[in-house]
């Protein structure tokens, strides 16, 4: 049977940002995929180098609007790593606890934006709905919903109210109900499981060959996650555990996230609670950083981000190496996409968590006579649910 | 202070210099025994890639790759100077470690170093840039 050509991108609801993804399709199966990026190279590295240490934690923090606070607090444990410098007890807990509430958005955005992709609507609104008191919880503790500026070196930028650290309570306990409530939902949907299980599977060996991270890695049984791994902050100083799963599909990738929601809640109680009796100050007065080298890196809700940056006893890095987790997360595309249908590709694609844009567009086909014509990726997927769901009835 | 000592005596003079510090193990191995060190810490000892670092400076290019031992905590770093800063050259570790791929590509665009034995030799994020920009990164470009 003759080969086409899918291409999807640069511009689709599926895809974060630009990306151009080409999909060689042996009928209905995907036989190979191809990537091209670059389109939103912002050159953060080069614009860090000509930033004094402070100013560069604010550029970090704009890389990612999701993980506007993993980049900042990986970016400023590679600052205090030339150095070795401590933070105050403090700081410690108030940093691991907006960590966390990262962690519980940003997966609660991805779960609305999967049941989203796959059709069940009602999930993406529940998701979306609960995900809106995690960011009121950010208000009240930074005065921003997004873009937190609470990290620097030596500690955090503000301290966290002790007057509202009942009220910051409530509202957890509300959003544990709720995502207790959703996650019953999405384990007795039969349609859900039937859709999700056993597609785009990435298996343990290829999550290891290509260095993949966060629940991508742990959802194939690699326990990959730097709050144990190398614990900072207060991660050696609260109960909580990590999420591994074996199966490797989107349905596992689905299962750790969910689980992983209910383990930062249990750490941001934890953090609330020990913030009511750990008094002292929230950062230590840093005058200079040394010459040298220093490594951070902290666990994103995508994974381990990864930090280096070289000092020469300015007040500005001389090199500043910023990695994200989708760098090393993408290109297991090409293990998980080979040998599944079309109108799996979507969902796989979306299921190692990239960001999103909302711009929907159609994509072309191109067949042997290099005629295009147009088909909908989504509406694929969508349709492939309504199928099983008939099938079930 | 971790120990790295097993690790050190292993390599032999395959390390030309080495700073230690809590947990972080940054060396120098020389082009020819890239591979063989790669090997050993991805394969043997079951670190993680996670990613490497170009930088010019005045000794030359370097690359430093960062291995994270996971389980516990540790980094091995090893680096290549290459002072041919005209035409900067080394192996490429990607045949023995497949993460490797997309971020010798990177530092090849950026800094202009060729990853000798990479299997796929093309630009990864200026590929597409209007402009045809070559090795941003490097200090003398204005110039030149």
């Amino acid at each position: 049977m003759d080969k086409n050509v899918i291409p999807v991108g640069p511009y689709h609801p599926l895809l974060e940002e630009a990306e151009y993804f080409t999909l060689q399709v042996d009928g209905e199966t995907v036989v190979d995929i191809d990537l091209e990026i670059g389109w939103m190279h912002r050159g953060h590295e080069f614009i860090s180098e000509s930033k004094t240490f402070t100013q560069s934690l604010y550029l970090v923090e704009r890389i990612c609007g999701i993980c506007s606070t993993s980049h900042p607090l990986a970016a400023v444990h590679a600052m205090e790593d030339v150095d070795n410098i401590e933070i105050p007890l403090r700081a410690r807990y108030i940093r691991t606890l907006v960590g966390e509430l990262e962690r519980i958005h940003s997966h609660l955005l991805w779960l609305g934006l999967a049941g989203h992709f796959i059709g069940y609507d009602t999930l993406w609104m529940w998701a979306w709905k609960y995900r809106e008191p995690v960011l009121q919880m950010f208000e009240i503790i930074s005065g921003n919903r997004n873009h937190y500026g609470m990290m620097r070196v030596g500690g955090v930028a503000k301290d966290v109210d002790p007057d509202k650290i009942k009220s910051l309570l409530d509202i957890m306990d509300e959003i544990e109900k709720k995502i207790q409530m959703i996650a019953k939902a999405a384990n007795d949907d039969p349609v859900l499981k039937s859709r999700l299980k056993g597609v785009g599977v990435l298996t343990k060996k290829d999550a290891v060959d290509f260095c993949a991270v966060g629940p991508t890695a742990r959802a194939s049984g690699v326990s990959v996650d730097v709050r144990k791994d190398e614990p900072t902050d207060a991660y050696d100083l609260v109960d909580f555990k990590i999420i591994v799963t074996e199966n490797g599909d989107v349905f596992d990738k689905t299962v750790v996230r969910l689980l992983e929601t209910f383990e930062s809640i249990k750490i941001c109680k934890q953090c609330l609670e020990k913030l009511k009796t750990v008094n002292g100050g929230i950062r230590n007065n840093v005058k200079e950083i040394s010459a040298g080298e220093g490594i951070g890196r902290y666990e994103a809700p995508r994974g381990e981000v990864f930090h280096y940056v070289r000092t020469d006893g300015t007040n500005r890095p001389v090199r500043h190496k910023v990695r994200a987790p989708s760098y090393v997360n993408i290109p297991t595309f090409k293990a998980s996409c080979k040998g599944i249908p079309v109108a799996d590709a979507l969902i796989t694609l979306a299921a190692v968590d990239p960001c999103y844009c909302c711009t929907e567009r159609s994509i072309k086909i191109r067949d042997k006579n290099n005629e295009p014509y147009q088909l909908d990726l989504m509406k694929l997927s969508r349709e492939k649910t309504e199928q099983i769901r008939r099938q079930m009835k | 202070m971790h120990n790295y000592s097993e690790f050190i005596s292993l390599m032999g003079n395959k390390i030309l210099s080495k700073n230690e510090k809590q947990k972080r193990l940054y060396f120098e191995v020389g082009n020819e025994n890239i591979i063989e060190v790669a090997d050993y810490l991805f394969t043997k000892l079951g670190c993680r890639l996670s990613t490497a670092t170009a930088t010019e400076t005045y000794r030359g290019i370097e690359v430093l790759y960062h291995f994270s031992l996971d389980k516990s905590g540790e980094y091995y770093c090893p680096r290549i100077v290459m002072t041919d800063k005209k035409n900067p050259r080394m192996n490429s570790i990607t045949p023995v470690v497949r993460g490797a791929e997309w971020i010798e590509r990177e530092m090849s665009e950026m800094l202009g170093v060729t990853f000798e034995g990479h299997p796929r030799p093309e630009p990864l994020l200026t590929g597409n840039h209007p402009q045809n920009i070559k090795v941003p990164l490097r200090k003398w470009r204005s110039n030149g």
